[in-house]
């Protein structure tokens, strides 16, 4: 059973269509990654299945036939823009929260989130002593209690330290484990290539990609090359068949033209530095995000200027 | 709708109102903001000025000055020191007689600047036709040409602002010497008939009843002004204070939950009505609060002075349901509009809107007490949002309303509360995560009819 299903939706705000006719089908028990550059309407999709925004045409269902209005409860969600109630303590808070989802008390589980996630000791401290990476984690914390079947997650890592990011990461896996389906949005293309099973890209409030990791990656084929040479960046420029080149600072990323022999390029790189290494790969997310939302960019400054 | 959703938010917000040092200070702060006025009123009488009021008498009858100035020595020996304490509690009245001088005009104005210099509090001119009867009504023209002639009556000239004691205690005794002395033109001897001119008493009285068990009838009881006025006015000032100083902090508490970002986590959770009818009932859990603390004051209060009688019991329950109806009201109203603001600055400028239920019955208080069922005071009664305050007024006087007004009444406030909360609710659901500038009223009522 699929855990959402959106078919068809769009959602204006005055002249602005934030979500352009947009379907997506999102599978029980897995991780959906949504990324898109800012104001592309991933933000917009998660207020419609948690059921704070309502979509001018199209619908949503939940787990078979639900509508959202119904499903509140079995939903966590993380907004982008967190918000507490600073003057109540942590323990307070949190029973609030899982009081007002389940309609039941919640103070065992507040306590074995609080062990979980290193906050035990802050447990009777109000929420605005706590520190902003704390904050996310109560936050966090607030979410899933009591135990959602559904989890949309707003930029779940933004502003965390490594040992916090981690604790999370390895809590929304633990969740997936336990068949909570997890929609989380991002920016960061590498944790969305690691930690997803598929992933949707939005822009423009239209969907230009969805999928898994591979099959994305399969659609833009090999045309990657990544490469260290002596000389670095500056080697490898007026090489044949390379139709963009991006410097990662350790290693030079080479995108091929259509067609381009990367046997030709090699041989022409060999003749202009000495190759130390060179390898054939798929489109990182990142790359095929910018090649989306970055050429986009482009033309709208071509035309600004 | 999950009721638990409801009472879970109602639950925190009550709690979360009723723990802050605000809530305390506002339950002490509050009465004594509403009753300052009349604490401040009773206590600065109770400190008057003692300078002495000399006022100077031009008397071209020649004859009132005279009772004028025993008057004032009598009224000295009586007021001038309290029993208990014997110290000076009032001012001490001094009169100056002064002979008419040939140019009046010179003399008023001596007279003029002695009360400029501050040497007199005022002076006092007695026409010489004082003591002839005004000519029976009827010629117009005549009554007319007597009202306007200086002689026929006395003349106050001071520079004494506001309210002036002396000026209406004046009028008892220049009156009676005048009456007297016409008596005596009449060869009255007045001396032996000093009560002629003294006045009698009008007691309210209510009306007589028959007991419906025992046929006995029971006799009219007194009736003071405190019944006629100040126990309905101190009911609906209560009422007045608990709906204002509960329902204000909604609007803040709603922008302050939006500026803080707490409403989207919330909404995750409950949908816009859930949450906002939550804050409502926790808003009137807090009023009620107060109000258990200010009723049961009110009550000591009313017992420790002796009036318990005059208040009907049979209003406290409608004050309750006018209270609930009101607050329930207002609240969703703050709560609307409380989501149409971005910043706590935009909430303050609507605060005087939200208001608006409790100001416009206020400023009619006046009109009702005088015509309690007139034609307006009944109307605007039943006008839904003034009638809680306005109803309630009407029935804590003792001349009561019809039966059916009240039920009509409340029909009208349930009805509008309803609505109030169903618009509120779409408004609420529309603005809670805008951003920016507030929005106008057209879009408001566009939202609350189209959702």
């Amino acid at each position: 059973m699929d855990a959402v299903r959106i078919s068809h939706v769009t959602r204006t705000f005055g002249s602005v269509t934030a979500v352009d006719d947009l379907s997506l089908t999102v599978p029980q028990g897995s991780i959906y990654g949504f990324i898109g550059p800012n104001g592309s309407g991933k933000t917009t999709t998660m207020r419609m299945i948690v059921n704070i925004f309502y979509p001018d045409r199209g619908e949503i269902r939940l787990f078979g036939d639900g509508r959202p209005e119904n499903s509140t409860d079995l939903i966590g969600y993380l907004p982008e823009e967190r918000g507490l109630y600073q003057r109540m303590t942590v323990q307070a808070l949190l029973e609030f929260y899982g009081e007002l989802r389940s309609g039941r008390g919640v103070k065992a589980e507040v306590t074995r989130w609080l062990r979980r996630l290193d906050l035990a000791g802050r447990a009777s401290d109000k929420v605005e002593t706590l520190s902003r990476g704390m904050s996310q984690k109560v936050q966090f914390i607030a979410t899933v209690i009591p135990e959602p079947k559904l989890l949309l997650l707003d930029e779940p890592f933004s502003g965390l330290d490594p040992v916090s990011a981690e604790a999370i990461r390895s809590a929304i896996l633990d969740l997936r484990r336990h068949g909570v389906t997890v929609i989380l949005s991002t920016h960061d293309m590498h944790l969305a290539e690691t930690l997803c099973d598929y992933i949707f890209m939005i822009f423009r409030g239209r969907k230009v990609l969805d999928g898994t990791i591979g099959s994305i990656q399969d659609r833009y084929g090999e045309d990657t090359i990544r490469v260290t040479a002596s000389g670095g960046f500056a080697a490898m420029q007026q090489l044949p068949g390379v139709d963009q080149i991006r410097d990662l600072g350790q290693v030079v990323e080479l995108r091929l033209t259509r067609g381009a022999d990367p046997q030709e390029v090699l041989r022409a790189l060999v003749a202009q530095a000495r190759v130390t290494s060179f390898s054939l790969t798929k489109p990182s997310l990142h790359d095929i995000f910018m090649r989306i939302a970055g050429l986009a960019a482009e033309e709208a400054n071509h035309a600004n200027a | 709708m999950q009721m638990h959703k409801i009472t879970t938010i109602a639950k925190r917000d009550y709690i979360a109102t009723v723990r802050t040092k605000a809530f305390v200070f506002g339950l002490v702060v509050a009465p004594l903001l509403f009753g300052g006025g009349s604490i401040a009123m009773t206590f600065f009488k109770g400190q008057p000025d003692l300078k002495d009021r000399r006022v100077a008498i031009v008397d071209h009858t020649g004859v009132v000055a005279g009772p004028l100035v025993s008057a004032a020595r009598e009224k000295n020996d009586r007021e001038l020191f309290g029993k208990m304490t014997h110290r000076q509690i009032a001012p001490r009245y001094v009169f100056e007689v002064i002979a008419p001088a040939a140019d009046s005009k010179d003399q008023l104005l001596a007279l003029s600047g002695r009360v400029r210099r501050k040497q007199l509090a005022a002076f006092l001119e007695i026409g010489k036709d004082v003591l002839r009867p005004p000519k029976p009504a009827g010629d117009s023209e005549e009554e007319t040409s007597e009202k306007t002639n200086p002689d026929t009556r006395v003349s106050y000239y001071t520079n004494a602002g506001g309210i002036d004691e002396m000026r209406n205690w004046l009028n008892g005794p220049i009156n009676d010497g005048v009456r007297l002395t016409r008596l005596a033109q009449l060869g009255i001897d007045i001396d032996k008939n000093k009560g002629l001119t003294a006045s009698v008493t009008i007691e309210g009285l209510s009306l007589v009843e028959r007991d419906e068990k025992t046929g006995e009838v029971h006799e009219a009881q007194k009736r003071s002004e405190m019944a006629g006025f100040f126990v309905p006015f101190g009911v609906v000032m209560i009422l007045v204070m608990i709906v204002m100083v509960g329902s204000a902090p909604m609007l803040q508490n709603v922008t302050q939950d939006k500026s803080q970002r707490i409403v989207e986590t919330l909404l995750g959770a409950a949908t816009p009505f859930e949450l906002m009818t939550g804050k409502v009932l926790g808003a009137v859990g807090v009023s009620l609060t107060s109000s258990l603390l200010y009723v049961l004051a009110g009550a000591f209060a009313v017992n420790a002075l002796g009036i318990a009688g005059l208040l009907p019991l049979s209003i406290i329950p409608w004050f309750y349901v006018y209270l609930l109806a009101d607050m329930v009201m207002l609240c969703a109203f703050a709560a609307a509009l409380g989501a149409c603001c971005s910043t706590p600055q935009d909430a303050q400028n609507l605060a005087i809107v939200l208001l608006m239920p409790c100001i416009i019955p206020i400023f009619m208080l006046v009109t009702v007490l005088r015509q309690p069922n007139g034609v307006l005071a009944t109307v605007m009664s039943l006008v839904p949002p003034f009638t809680p305050i306005l109803m309630l007024l009407r029935q804590a006087m003792p001349t009561g309303v019809p039966a059916w007004q009240p039920w009509v009444g409340l029909l009208g406030v349930v009805v509008f509360a309803s609505a109030t909360v169903w618009a509120a609710s779409r408004i609420f659901r529309v603005a809670i995560l805008m951003q920016g500038k507030p929005p106008r009223l057209a879009e408001m009522v566009r939202w609350a009819m189209k959702g």
